[in-house]
Formats: C-alpha cells, structure tokens, sequence
C-alpha cells in the first residue's frame, strides 16, 4: 500500500489475465504504488480459481482467497480493470511498451444493481460455458455469483425482441444496447502475462471415450457438479441419468505425460482427483473410490499428508496402472474400463458407474499466442527471458503449477515488471 | 513371482537390445496402456509391460527364456498407444532377435549373420562355392562320369549316372548343365541335416527355459512338462499360424498379414515342389525342366510370384513405416526372400527366352540366396517359423490364453 514514505515511482505495469496469478502480480505491484491495467477476456475475473468447489489441500472453498483480493482491489485506485478485454498487440522495448487492448461490449453499465430482472424476462438461452456446457444459462446472465465486477452481461447472441424486453425490465437503466467494441493504446513499461490455462481437449484422447460415453466426465467438470453454483447445485450426479453413483474411476494422466497428447506433468490432476475423492466422500459415504495412476504426484508435506490420509480411507482404492480402453455397457450406461493392475500383473476389467478423466493444462497461450515479443517453449508455455526483460510470465502461462506455487511465482514476477521500470 | 528370485541386471544386455532395434526402451515408465493396447495379449500376466521393465533393468533370464515374447506378432497397436514413445513392439522384436543368438549354436555364426560388415562373407563364400561346383559341371562332366562309374560301377541296374540330363537334353537349356543337380543335392541335403540339428539343440533348451519361466512366473497351471501333449498342442496351433488369426487382430500393422500370407505360403509351396521334385529325379528318373504345362510347374510359378509379390509388399511397407523400427536383421531376411524370388523367376523366364548364359546366371544368384536362407534359418530373423510355432503351442499347452 502507498504510504507517504514509498519511493517514487513511474510508468505502468499491464497484466494480461485477471486468474489468481493475475490478481496476485497486479495487487502486489500496485500496492507499492504502480499504475496497473489489468486485462481480463472474460466478463468476470477470478479464472479457474472460481470454478472450483474447493483448494487442496485446505479444503476451503475459493471465495476464501478470490474475497481477500477483490477487497484488495476495491481499495486500491491504482489498479484499471478492463474486462470483456484482449491484448491484441504488443510493440515497443522493455521499459516502453504499447499495448492495443480491445474490449467488447457488455451492454450493461456501472448501474446494475444485480436485481436480475432481465435475466427473467430473457428467453433467449445460451451454453453454460462456466460449466462446461453442462446446463444453459440465460442471454442476460451474471457470470457466476463470484463475479468481480458484480455487473451483468447481456450475450451478443440475444434477440431485437429479447433487447428490448430487458431494457425494459431494468429498472436503473442500467442496460445498455448501443456500446460499441473499442480499440485503444495504452502505454506500459512492463507486460506480465498471466494468461493461464485450458483443461485439454478430452475428446483428442481417443480410448478414454469422452464425448462418446455420457458417463466419462473430466476433472473440471467433476469440479463444478460438485460446486453449490454448479449446474447441480453441488449434487454429484452422472449425466446420463441423474443417478447417484456408487462406484467411480478416476484415470489418472488423462492426455498428460503423453507424447501424443500433452508431454508433461500437468502436476494438478493427482491431487485434484485426491481431492475429488473427498467430495465424493463426503456426498456418498458408501460410494467406492478407484484411482488408475502411474504414479501419484504429491509433491511436499502437505500434499504428502493429504494422500496419506486417503490411503487410510477403506472405500478409496488405488490402482498402479493407467486406464487405456473404455467401453460402454449397453442398456446401463456403465463405463466398462480395461487397465493392466502393474502390481499384480494382472489385467483389469472393472465396470463403474462413472468414469473421471484427471485431464491437464495445456497453457492458454498455446492455442492464442499473444502477438509480442516472447519466448515459448515445445509445449507452448512462455520461457521467462530475465536478461532481456519487459515481457514476463506469471502462473501457469509460464508452466502447469497448483495455487500455491502461482501466487509465489505471480509475486516474483510483480517484482520482476518493477525492475524493468526502474532500471 | 518366486519370493527367492534374484534379479540379474546385465548392462551388456541392455545394450545389446538397443543395438538391434530396442534404442527406445529405456523411455518406458510402466503405465500399462501397452498391455492393455495388445489386442493379443492374454488376461493373466500380460505382455508387453512387464517386458519392457525387464528390458530396461537388463534381465536378460526373464526375457531370453519368455515365451510371450513370441506370442507378440509386431502388430504395433502398443507402440502406437505408447504415451512415451518407447516402442515395446521394436523392443520385443530385438529381444526376440537376442533369443534366436542365445539359442542357436555356434554362437558365432549368430552374431557374424546379424553381423552388417560380415555379409559380403556371408554371400561370398556360397557364391565361390557355386562357381567351384559349376566350373566342375561345365567343364569337367567327363571326369565325373568316370568317377561316377568307378564309384558305383553298375549299382541300381546301372540306373545311376552322373548326368540327370534326359533325352535330347542338349536342344534344351537345363540348370542342371551348369550346376549337378547331385552337386546341388550334396550341398543342400547335409545342411538341412545341420539346420535341422541345430534347431533341435535349441528347442531343447528353449521349450525346458519357456516351462521353467512360465512356472516361475505364474503363467501356467501346468507343473511338469508333458513332451507328447506339447506336441498335440503345437498340431493344434497349425491351423491357426495358417489362417494367420492372430495377425487379423492386430490394428495398426493390421495390413502386414496378407504379405506375411502370401511368402509363407509361397514357401510351403515350393517346398512341396522341391519335395515333388526330388522324388521325380531320384525315384522316377525324370529330371528337370519340366515343361510349362505340367502342374508342378503351375504350382511352382504361383508360388514364386507370390514370395516376388509378398516379399515386395513387406519391403514396401517397411521402407513407408517410419512408427516401426526397421534394422539390419530385418532389411538382410527381407533382402534374401526377395532375392530368391526375383532370382527364381528370371532364370525361368531367361531360360524359356533361350538366353543360357544369363539365365545359368540368375541361378547361380538364386542358389546363394537359397544357401542363405537355408544355411543361417536358426540364425536369421527366419528362426521365428520355428522358435514361435513352439512358443504358441506352449501356450496353448499351459492354458495361457
């Protein structure tokens, strides 16, 4: 925070990505008196953070950490928020950089009060992307009841009749129709990408059947059945039939650690799926657990200890051999699975109720590479370039890290985009 | 597994697979999805994972003396799924190569066959040998008679002589003019004697070793081993390595089946040619050429353009493949085949053509292939026409499916 003792300082910091590093790097640079634009595309900040149910290995669920930073942010004038925003340039050297930023219109401005009068007079429907297409959600939508800001957006896919009903309903005129996509420079002297990640594309594994099978789920979207703002409300269902299930698998290394898919650890997935096996738990106390790994990655103490504990749990079960053909059982729904057990030597043929795949992080900036002047790596990933400068990567557009390690690293990096300026 | 068994690391070993084709194994992390992948890899124990862990800690005893390694038809289906790139189906291949070498004896003669800088040995020595015999026909058919007579005057009713030429043979061009048809026999009935010891020293070993390794491993329900119902077994497997069913569940390789089809076939049907002919000559006293419309001749022309054809389809094949590893025992057993074809065929044509001397050529060519396939089969990659045979009857024997 400014305090009348701080050095004085110049020029302005952008962020690109409004996710936990992104808040991480733009609070902490801002609070030691530097102007920051944080730059975020979708119409909510928070990023993946925000879908989850809860953090491992706490067991607390997001509002905790994404709270403390908004509050953060009201409090601090230095910080712009854009959001509904791109980075579609980067020119310039280290030090003096100009950025083309693009917004697209929310159509709604700083009136809205949250009523949700629109939202119930909208008919239009759209996919639920927040959860992963698992329900739809209205044209006129809060992003998720998490949103920062706490504004509503009107989808561009909604209908002239639809427009003039909500404008209608809105009682603080708040929604507006004629806000047009701007394109407009801002002038920085250090950029800190914190473009985050994807889950990647389950439907490229091809024998694991996601797409095929209704019952094979992904981690992510394990993750937002079990969120009480999920499609569900927090109850974990199978999809095909709303049942309750009994037994669930969860393939580890699901694309991850595969020359054919993603080549690396995506580090996450073993503790995302430890962690998924609480829920479940917690929901189904005499639901059957099977976790198919290759090895389980649970790096540091606390990790450590978290596995540990559900080693002792007697309705979870771990399987050292990864799941590599699927099938579905006619008439049920029930995901047929085939595994070698490497302990026993054994093959496995086991039917589940559900089938979760621990599906990775592909970086964002894989598949939208940002158009300046970055390193990347084979996977994609941006290669931090210190000597250079000017341009860095904070969270996991720099590589696959849990929230711990992003905040650290989102840090590191606010310093990092300081000494560019003060160089 | 035995709770008594020490493992055995040998490093030489591991080198040696890398050296035939395995340079991946080492990349292998034990997921599995191989084992799973194999469309023919059985319930209990299956392959290729625990090979490939095996492999990479150099335990040799483990995979010389498996059996699975030759249930493994190369479908490459794992290999394709491997998350790792560590081609457990090129990996087997070269172990399966390191166990024709430990089985076979001489030891020497292995090596030198999968031996690159030894093959212009390997073809100079038959090709000096044919030019010797065939010098000796062309230019010294007098003496031989004499030899002939004096050896065995008027045995047989004076039925034997040295030249197998028949009536008016000097109008027609016949190989047997170039090289004795007896100089050709008393080179290729002894080696057949020889290959036919040396498989059965192998075998010896080789069916105690898979039994041994299959019990120490759980693969079997069988505790002693039972020669005659192994043999029953093996009869049983017959149909099934004709019909090829095992490579029609193989996926992506899937298409190496019809060529495979196409030699082996091409080989069984010259063999009975052979077999035909030999006792036309020795029993009959009609010698060869036989003329284009006797049905032998149907028989040995489809079966030689069916070994040109197939032959040609795997090197195709294998020169496209780049997901399978390809080394100097596969292009030396491939170049072989396809020469004795190609050189089988060409003398028949240049001999109807009328061309002599070309076409003594092209036998002189088509005897040293033969010579190299024949002389090194319980050497070379062609090893497997027996070593997997067994291999399948034993799992057919101890229930392993």
């Amino acid at each position: 925070m400014t305090t009348e003792n701080s050095a004085p300082v110049s020029g302005s910091i952008m962020v690109v990505g409004g996710g936990i590093s992104g808040l991480t790097t733009a609070l902490e640079a801002a609070e030691v008196g530097y102007e920051v634009f944080l730059i975020e595309k979708e119409a909510s900040l928070g990023g993946r953070v925000s879908q989850l149910k809860h953090y491992f290995p706490k067991l607390c669920p997001p509002t905790c950490g994404l709270e403390i930073n908004y509050r953060r942010l009201k409090d601090n004038n230095s910080i712009k928020v854009y959001t509904l925003s791109e980075v579609q340039n980067v020119d310039g050297t280290p030090g003096d950089y100009t950025v083309t930023v693009k917004t697209s219109p929310r159509y709604v401005n700083s009136n809205c009060t949250c009523c949700g009068e629109c939202e119930k007079v909208c008919e239009t429907e759209i996919s639920n992307e927040f959860n992963f297409g698992m329900d739809r959600r209205k044209a006129a939508y809060l992003p998720h009841n998490m949103a920062y800001p706490q504004r509503y957006v009107m989808d561009p896919a909604m209908g002239t009749e639809d427009r003039e009903k909500v404008k209608e309903a809105c009682k603080y005129n708040a929604v507006d129709f004629s806000m047009q996509e701007s394109t407009f420079d801002l002038k920085v002297g250090a950029v800190v990408f914190a473009t985050g990640w994807q889950p990647y594309d389950a439907t490229r594994i091809d024998n694991l059947g996601f797409g095929r099978y209704q019952n094979i789920i992904t981690n992510m979207m394990l993750e937002r059945l079990a969120s009480s703002n999920g499609p569900t409300e927090g109850k974990i269902i199978r999809p095909s039939d709303d049942k309750a299930p009994e037994t669930i698998a969860f393939a580890q290394c699901a694309g991850s650690r595969d020359e054919n898919h993603l080549p690396y650890c995506s580090y996450i997935c073993c503790m995302a799926s430890l962690k998924h096996a609480t829920y479940i738990r917690e929901q189904y106390p005499d639901a059957k657990i099977y976790i198919y790994y290759i090895d389980l990655r649970t790096p540091g103490r606390k990790y450590e200890n978290f596995y540990a504990k559900l080693k002792e749990d007697e309705n979870v079960f771990f399987v050292k051999g990864k799941v590599a053909e699927v099938s579905e059982e006619s008439g049920t729904g029930n995901i047929n699975l085939v595994a070698e057990d490497t302990i026993s030597g054994d093959k496995i043929r086991q039917t589940v109720d559900m089938l979760v795949l621990a599906t990775g992080m592909q970086p964002t900036c894989a598949i939208d590479k940002p158009t300046a002047d970055l390193t990347f790596d084979e996977e994609g990933f941006i290669i931090n370039d210190f000597s250079k400068g000017g341009l860095f990567a904070a969270g996991c557009a720099n590589k696959p890290a849990d929230v711990v390690t992003s905040n650290q690293n989102a840090t590191g990096m606010a310093l990092k985009a300081i000494q560019t300026l003060r160089r | 597994m035995s709770a008594n068994y020490i493992p055995q690391p040998d490093l030489e070993f591991i080198a040696e697979i890398r050296g035939l084709g395995g340079e991946t194994l080492k990349k292998c992390y034990q997921c599995a999805t191989c084992s799973v992948a194999c469309p023919i890899a059985p319930e209990n124990s299956p392959f290729p994972r625990k090979e490939m862990i095996a492999a990479s800690w150099g335990l040799k005893d483990k995979l010389i003396s498996n059996g699975d390694i030759w249930l493994c038809h190369n479908c490459g289906d794992c290999t394709d799924m491997c998350p790792r790139g560590a081609a457990p189906g090129d990996v087997l291949a070269a172990v399966r190569s390191a166990a024709i070498t430990e089985y076979a004896t001489p030891k020497s003669l292995a090596k030198a066959v999968n031996d690159p800088s030894k093959l212009p040995l390997m073809l100079g020595i038959p090709a000096a040998w044919f030019a010797l015999l065939a010098i000796i026909t062309m230019g010294f058919g007098g003496t031989m008679e004499k030899i002939f007579h004096f050896l065995f005057g008027d045995a047989l009713g004076g039925r034997l002589h040295w030249s197998h030429a028949h009536e008016g043979a000097e109008h027609v061009i016949a190989h047997a003019n170039f090289v004795s048809t007896w100089f050709v026999d008393m080179t290729f009935v002894p080696l057949s004697i020889f290959v036919t010891v040396v498989f059965f020293l192998g075998l010896k070993r080789f069916i105690v070793d898979v039994h041994d390794n299959a019990v120490l491993e759980g693969k079997t329900d069988k505790t002693s081993l039972d020669y005659k119902a192994l043999l029953m077994s093996i009869k049983n497997v017959i149909p099934m390595i004709l019909k090829h069913d095992k490579f029609t569940q193989c996926g992506t390789n899937k298409e190496r089946a019809t060529p495979h089809m196409m030699v082996l076939f091409a080989f069984i049907g010259l063999f009975i040619v052979t077999a035909v002919c030999g006792i036309m000559l020795y029993v009959g006293g009609y010698a060869g050429p036989y003329p284009q419309l006797n049905p032998i001749k149907w028989l040995a022309n489809i079966a030689g353009v069916a070994l040109v054809i197939g032959s040609g389809l795997m090197i195709k094949s294998r020169l496209t493949n780049k997901e399978q590893v390809t080394t100097y025992k596969d292009w030396f057993i491939l170049g072989i085949v396809f020469a004795l074809g190609v050189s089988g065929m060409l003398a028949e044509m240049t001999r109807l053509a009328e061309v002599a001397w070309l076409s003594y050529f092209f036998y002189w060519i088509h005897l040293i292939a033969i010579f190299n396939l024949f002389a090194f089969l319980p050497y070379s990659k062609l090893a497997h026409i027996v070593y997997r045979t067994v291999a399948m009857g034993y799992a057919d024997y101890a229930n392993r499916k």
